[in-house]
Order: C-alpha cells, then sequence, then structure tokens
C-alpha cells in the first residue's frame, strides 16, 4: 500500500532567461521511465536544463540511483528517451564515454584496479589512448590534483575519503562533458567534503548532483524535487530547498517508516 | 594488502616485462642443468645480493614474500631425512628456494600494466582467431584489487556475527559472503560499464 499523497509538479520561482532554450538543452529527459519487477521505479520524467550546476533533491528510495544509471546509460529506459549534448547514452556507448562520466557513492562499488594509476589510466584506455598516452595523461591528471606521488600506490591503502578523489580524478581525466554525480558525499566529514567540492567546482564539467542531503546542493543553479519516481517541483534552491526540507521536518515527525513498498 | 609490485623504485622497474620474463624462463631452466650443490649455494647467494641490493625495504618485502615456501623446505628435508638422502633433500630445497626467488624478484619489479602487456602479445594469436583476450586482460587486474576487498567483508561479517552471538561464525558465513560478492560483481559491472569496459579500447580493433 503506497501512500496517496499525490503531488502535482510546480515551478517554484523564476527560472532564470536562457536556460530553458528546448533546442538546445544539453541535457534533455523526455517521458523518461524505469520499471523493476513489475513496479514503476521513475515515471514520466521530463527534464531540459541548459544550466551548469544542475541538482536533484530526493528521499531515499524515490528514484534518485535509478535516474543517475539511466542518465549515465548504464540502464535502458522503460519508456522516454534520455539525451545529453544530443547523444543518446544508452544506445551509443562509444560517444556517452566523452559525454556523461558518473561518481557513485561508494568508491568501492567504482575502483576496478588494484593501483591508483592503473584506475586512471583504464578510462583513457578506453576513450582510444595508446598505453603511453595514457600514462603521459595519467600523470598530467596526478599532477592537475597535486597527487603525482599517487601513481603507484595500492589503493587498499587508501583512506575512503582518498578513494573518493581517486574515482573523481579517474572520471575528470576521461573529461566528460557532464558529470552525474549520485550522492557523491554521502558519510564523509565536512572537510572532505569541500576538499572534493571544490575539485568539482573547478573540473570545468556540468554538473549534475543527486543528492538527499540540502546542503550539498545549496550553490547550485537549478533543482528540481524528485518523489516517488517523479518530478513534483523545479527551481532555484532558495525557493525549493527550504520547502524541502520543511516537508522532511514534516515527514520526520510522522512514522512512515511502516509502508513496505515491496 | 596485496601489492606484489614494490612501490620501491629499481632499476629493474624499468626493464621490459618481457625481457624480464623471458629471463626467468632461461634461468629457471638453467637451475634444472646443475647438480652440484656448491654451485646451487653460490646461486643462492647471488639471489640474496640481489634482494638486498635495492635496499633494506625491498629486502625485507622479499623475505616476507619467499617465507611460503618454508613449510614446503621443511617437509622435503624432513622426508629426504626418513629416506636418508639429504643430499637430495638439500638440493630440492635450493632449487625450489631459488625459483620461486627468481620468479618473485620479477613479480617485485614489474607493473601489472607491464605483465599484462606481454599477455596480450601472447595472446595474440587467440585475439586473431576472434577469441575476446581483452576479457582477460580486465579479469587479472580485478582479482588482485577484489582479494584484499572480499577478505575485509569476510571480517564485517563476521564482526556483526560476533557482535550478537556468543559462539564463533562458522560455514553459515559462506552464503551470506558469497551474496555480498555477487553483488559486489554487479557494481564492478555496472562501474566498467560506466567507463567502456566491456568495449575494446579502440587500438586493439584489427
Amino acid at each position: 500500500m503506497g501512500r496517496s499523497l499525490v503531488y502535482k509538479r510546480r515551478r517554484c520561482g523564476r527560472v532564470a532567461e536562457g536556460e530553458t532554450n528546448l533546442a538546445e538543452d544539453p541535457v534533455r529527459l523526455d517521458g523518461l521511465g524505469y520499471e523493476a519487477g513489475g513496479q514503476a521505479i521513475l515515471s514520466g520524467i521530463t527534464l531540459h536544463s541548459g544550466a551548469q550546476k544542475i541538482g536533484v533533491v530526493g528521499r531515499n528510495g524515490s528514484g534518485k540511483s535509478t535516474l543517475s544509471r539511466l542518465m549515465a546509460g548504464l540502464l535502458k529506459p522503460a519508456s522516454g528517451t534520455v539525451r545529453i549534448e544530443g547523444v543518446d547514452v544508452y544506445a551509443d556507448r562509444r560517444a556517452a564515454l566523452r559525454t556523461v562520466g558518473i561518481l557513485f557513492q561508494n568508491p568501492e562499488h567504482q575502483i576496478i584496479f588494484p593501483t591508483v594509476g592503473e584506475e586512471i589510466a583504464f578510462g583513457l584506455r578506453q576513450l582510444g589512448a595508446t598505453a603511453a598516452e595514457a600514462q603521459e595523461q595519467t600523470r598530467a591528471t596526478l599532477l592537475r590534483f597535486d597527487r603525482a606521488h599517487w601513481l603507484d600506490a595500492p589503493v587498499s591503502a587508501l583512506s575512503q575519503g582518498q578513494k573518493h578523489l581517486v574515482c573523481m580524478m579517474a572520471v575528470l581525466a576521461m573529461q566528460p562533458r557532464l558529470l552525474i554525480l549520485d550522492e557523491p558525499f554521502a558519510g564523509l566529514d565536512i572537510p572532505t567534503k569541500r576538499q572534493l567540492a571544490r575539485h568539482l567546482d573547478r573540473s570545468g564539467a556540468r554538473l549534475f548532483h543527486i543528492s538527499h542531503d540540502p546542503a550539498d546542493l545549496a550553490g547550485y543553479d537549478q533543482l528540481y524535487w524528485l518523489e516517488q519516481g517523479r518530478i513534483i517541483a523545479e527551481g532555484p534552491p532558495a525557493v525549493l530547498l527550504p520547502e524541502f526540507t520543511a516537508e522532511m521536518m514534516r515527514l520526520g515527525d510522522q512514522d512512515d517508516l511502516a509502508d513496505i513498498s515491496a | 594488502m596485496i601489492s606484489l609490485t614494490s612501490p620501491h623504485r629499481t632499476r629493474a622497474h624499468d626493464w621490459p616485462a618481457g625481457l624480464k620474463l623471458a629471463g626467468l624462463c632461461l634461468a629457471s631452466t638453467a637451475v634444472f642443468l646443475t647438480d652440484d650443490p656448491w654451485v646451487m649455494a653460490g646461486l643462492l647467494a647471488a639471489l640474496a645480493l640481489a634482494y638486498a641490493l635495492p635496499g633494506r625495504a625491498f629486502l625485507r618485502a622479499g623475505a616476507r614474500a619467499l617465507r611460503l615456501v618454508l613449510p614446503f623446505v621443511v617437509l622435503m628435508l624432513v622426508w629426504h631425512l626418513f629416506t636418508r638422502d639429504l643430499r637430495m633433500g638439500l638440493m630440492i630445497s635450493m632449487r625450489m628456494v631459488l625459483l620461486v626467488g627468481l620468479a618473485n624478484l620479477v613479480t617485485m619489479t614489474t607493473s601489472l600494466q607491464g605483465m599484462m602487456g606481454v599477455m596480450r602479445w601472447l595472446l595474440t594469436p587467440f585475439r586473431r582467431l576472434g577469441l575476446p583476450t581483452h576479457l582477460l586482460e580486465t579479469a587479472i587486474p580485478l582479482t588482485i584489487r577484489f582479494t584484499p576487498v572480499l577478505i575485509a567483508r569476510a571480517d564485517a561479517l563476521a564482526l556483526a556475527w560476533r557482535a550478537r552471538a556468543a559462539r564463533r561464525p562458522g560455514w553459515r558465513l559462506v552464503l551470506p559472503l558469497m551474496m555480498q560478492a555477487l553483488d559486489d560483481a554487479d557494481h564492478v559491472g555496472e562501474a566498467l560499464r560506466a567507463r567502456g569496459g566491456p568495449l575494446k579500447p579502440a587500438e586493439q580493433e584489427d
């Protein structure tokens, strides 16, 4: 039994001019839906944005991770389309590699290789670099992050925050146009969070950051509120985040942990 | 923690991996050509010198890796004590230490990428036949990466068990550990796909 709450999508505040030029918006989701085991996880997601820092807030289980995986082209949409910079990221994997990068919540789920250098070089090789070129670009990436001495470091010796940074370097080395962040800061302490966020801001990539924590998204240009697999509101953080926080507080005072949605 | 390649840079790190592996093949064969325990002892001394040259840290790491052969050496000596052929036992033991020591020396001074490069070259005929050899090149580093992860998973499960049980965990952790490993495999599959894993690198398309 799901809750009978019905949300209607509304627009909070004014969206800045020029940010919704439909023909050229680099991030375009149209009628996007996804199902698992006959249950709708996401439905009717339409989102067009040209903002540099796009954020999505939502509770646990609202479909955030599914959305990030659809946008990275890792899942096949049940309905609708995902186009990033004009690329169908699920169908055209080669083009997708140059277009989108994704940072997962848990670095253990992302790091494939035993040393930092190999982890970074892997994606570059997939983009077509020769071994020597990949080595060169790996060194350059490490240097850019001031971590030249990490080249041969074994991943198993790194701290959690350091592993996050390795994931970030490995993805940014591939120079994606859009970087998808799936709760990348969950469980990290405040200094680590701030350092990683600074690296992200400097990367130059368009950011699509999905989080349950309003604090992560305060400095973003355009926000969307995801609830029960639908976007129920959009707007600038100054308007949307206080509303979101108030609603989360209200729900927190109730008891909705009893519902089992399976 | 598994890091077979020594972080301590030596001059041998820069030698081509193929050359080192070919040299290892030759040397390993040559070890069987002599039957003189003195020659063997001399070779062992040379091996020890090779381990000692890059410095103390390298020597200690090497000695740790070689501890693995110790039980076999003891077993071999005890057995030959019984068969009253101690000379034979000594020869076999020294040969064993020499072989493992040489191989470990190559391992410690060769990066995984270097090894994979040689393997890729050796697999060329199979690739020509159309076999997807690039899958093997990903599988080996994955194994090395996830061995410590799986050990940590097993430790965490054992801790969770002991936090709520008086008796020690046993075989009952095998199934949950397996499920977690499968779950991990799903995540790695996803991470591979996110960065083009199942695709072949462009230059391999021949």
